[in-house]
């Protein structure tokens, strides 16, 4: 977790589904990536929402819907491509006798096809029921020969040292407009680049540009008093990478976005 | 197709095959690491479990049959092709395909890209709805519970849930202040989980 407030449950249960603006949307996923509470709390709205579904009354399928499905699943086996036969040229019958071995041939021929297709779907059944029933049992015996066997490597895992994440604090007073954000352990950019600040209002509105800035030799940067209009009521700060001299809208992906706790909080 | 094959969750046990049983009565799991090794009689064991639930969903959401199908082919096509997408920390089977599905429908719905990917999609579900007689009384469930939502909270969901519509959308359609719909979608949500803990 990182240093941020939390994004407020409504929001992340409209994130879920799917009833945020983009950019908002960017946000909560911004944060949800690093954050395991809020990570935990998108999961039960997620579940919410699975029980939202099962409200529905159930339909039938449409007729020929199961066989469709399993015609698209069959012509997509790798080896679907290798049974195809190009049809035979056509040639004119000379007499009734040839249509009628045409005719007897292509009944023995859809009666094989049939006879062969119905073996090959018992096949698959019974290898379904075969494996199942011998997944579990191997399974079991090869955990009882890992943990039993003498030459088995026992190793703890923990943390290792990792390279510090970037982050800002920002600090904002909307009634007055007045925003300060330091930020550090940033990577460095390409010179045609630059780091963008943005305020992301809560009534909704597109997000304000908020200063631009690149690091220093050591990653840090900061942005003082941006100007940037008074009264608004901050839902939430992000930090874009832009082209040189900066956008008037955010380009994803965010880097590092915060939301803005309750004033007073 | 015929009137006992409309019924999708009594097609996988019509036959008296004892495999074919077994096909149906085989956990998600099973299944699930079947169709990794192109199992076909495992992925339409899978469509016949969940099949009538997910294209429900989709075509309340899509009011349409053709789309309807459509968006359920895909749902279940990415699962044949990709079976490793879902993995049980995601929830149960049953309910993450119900909200792909409609996130996909929506999808469709506003004409817009997927706005998510499937990765994304992680359930705190512990119900399974791999039965018949249990989606049922989960259905009953959450109806009664929503039954006893205000008038408010239900079109808020209403819009939401099953027309995709933002909550800024919402707000300008029923000229409700934007942290009155979220609340009232958010509440709405809580009152139906807490049904479930009860």
């Amino acid at each position: 977790m990182n240093d941020y407030a939390h994004i407020p449950e409504e929001t992340l249960a409209l994130y879920a589904l799917q009833a945020l603006d983009p950019t908002e949307s960017a946000v909560v996923r911004a944060h949800v990536t690093g954050c395991a509470d809020c990570r935990a709390e998108l999961a039960s709205a997620q579940g919410d929402l699975a029980l939202l579904a099962m409200s529905v009354e159930q339909q039938p399928l449409p007729e020929g819907a199961r066989e469709r499905f399993l015609r698209r699943v069959e012509a997509d086996r790798p080896s679907a491509g290798l049974s195809i036969v190009p049809p035979r040229p056509r040639k004119r019958a000379a007499a009734w006798g040839g249509w009628l071995a045409a005719a007897a041939m292509l009944l023995l021929s859809i009666g094989l096809g049939i006879r062969m297709r119905s073996l090959r779907w018992r096949l698959n059944e019974t290898s379904l029921q075969l494996a199942e029933e011998t997944v579990e049992s191997r399974q079991a015996h090869q955990v009882l020969d890992l943990l039993t066997a003498p030459m088995a490597q026992h190793v703890l895992l923990t943390a290792g040292k990792t390279p510090p994440a970037p982050s800002a604090r920002a600090v904002y007073l909307a009634s007055r407009g007045a925003l300060v954000m330091e930020a550090s352990n940033l990577k460095p950019l390409p010179a045609d680049k630059t780091y963008e600040l943005w305020v992301i209002p809560s009534n909704g509105a597109a997000p304000i540009p908020a200063g631009l800035f690149q690091p220093d030799a050591n990653g840090s940067a900061s942005v003082v008093m941006p100007q940037i209009p008074s009264g608004v009521v901050a839902k939430a700060f992000g930090v874009t990478e832009e082209k040189e001299g900066g956008s008037s809208t955010p380009t994803a992906p965010i880097l590092l976005a915060g939301a803005a706790p309750a004033v007073g909080e | 197709m015929t009137d006992e094959s409309a019924n999708p969750n009594r097609l996988a046990g019509r036959s008296s095959n004892s495999s074919s049983e077994s096909a149906a009565t085989a956990s998600d799991e099973s299944l699930l690491e079947q169709v990794r090794v192109q199992n076909q009689a495992a992925m339409a064991a899978l469509f016949d479990r969940y099949g009538g639930m997910v294209y429900s969903v989709a075509l309340r959401v899509l009011k349409d049959s053709g789309n309807a199908e459509d968006v359920m082919q895909e749902v279940f096509f990415q699962v044949w092709q990709n079976p490793q997408t879902f993995v049980a920390r995601r929830g149960t089977l049953g309910a993450w395909l119900l909200v792909v599905t409609r996130n996909r429908a929506v999808d469709v719905l506003r004409r817009r890209k997927p706005s998510d990917s499937v990765d994304e999609v992680v359930l705190a579900a512990k119900e399974n709805v791999a039965v018949e007689a249990e989606q049922r009384t989960l259905m009953e469930k959450v109806r009664t519970a929503l039954n006893k939502l205000s008038i408010e909270q239900q079109q808020s969901i209403e819009l939401a849930y099953f027309e995709g519509l933002s909550h800024s959308e919402i707000a300008a359609q029923t000229g409700e202040p934007l942290g009155t719909v979220k609340t009232r979608i958010r509440s709405a949500l809580i009152s139906v989980r807490r049904a479930f803990q009860t």
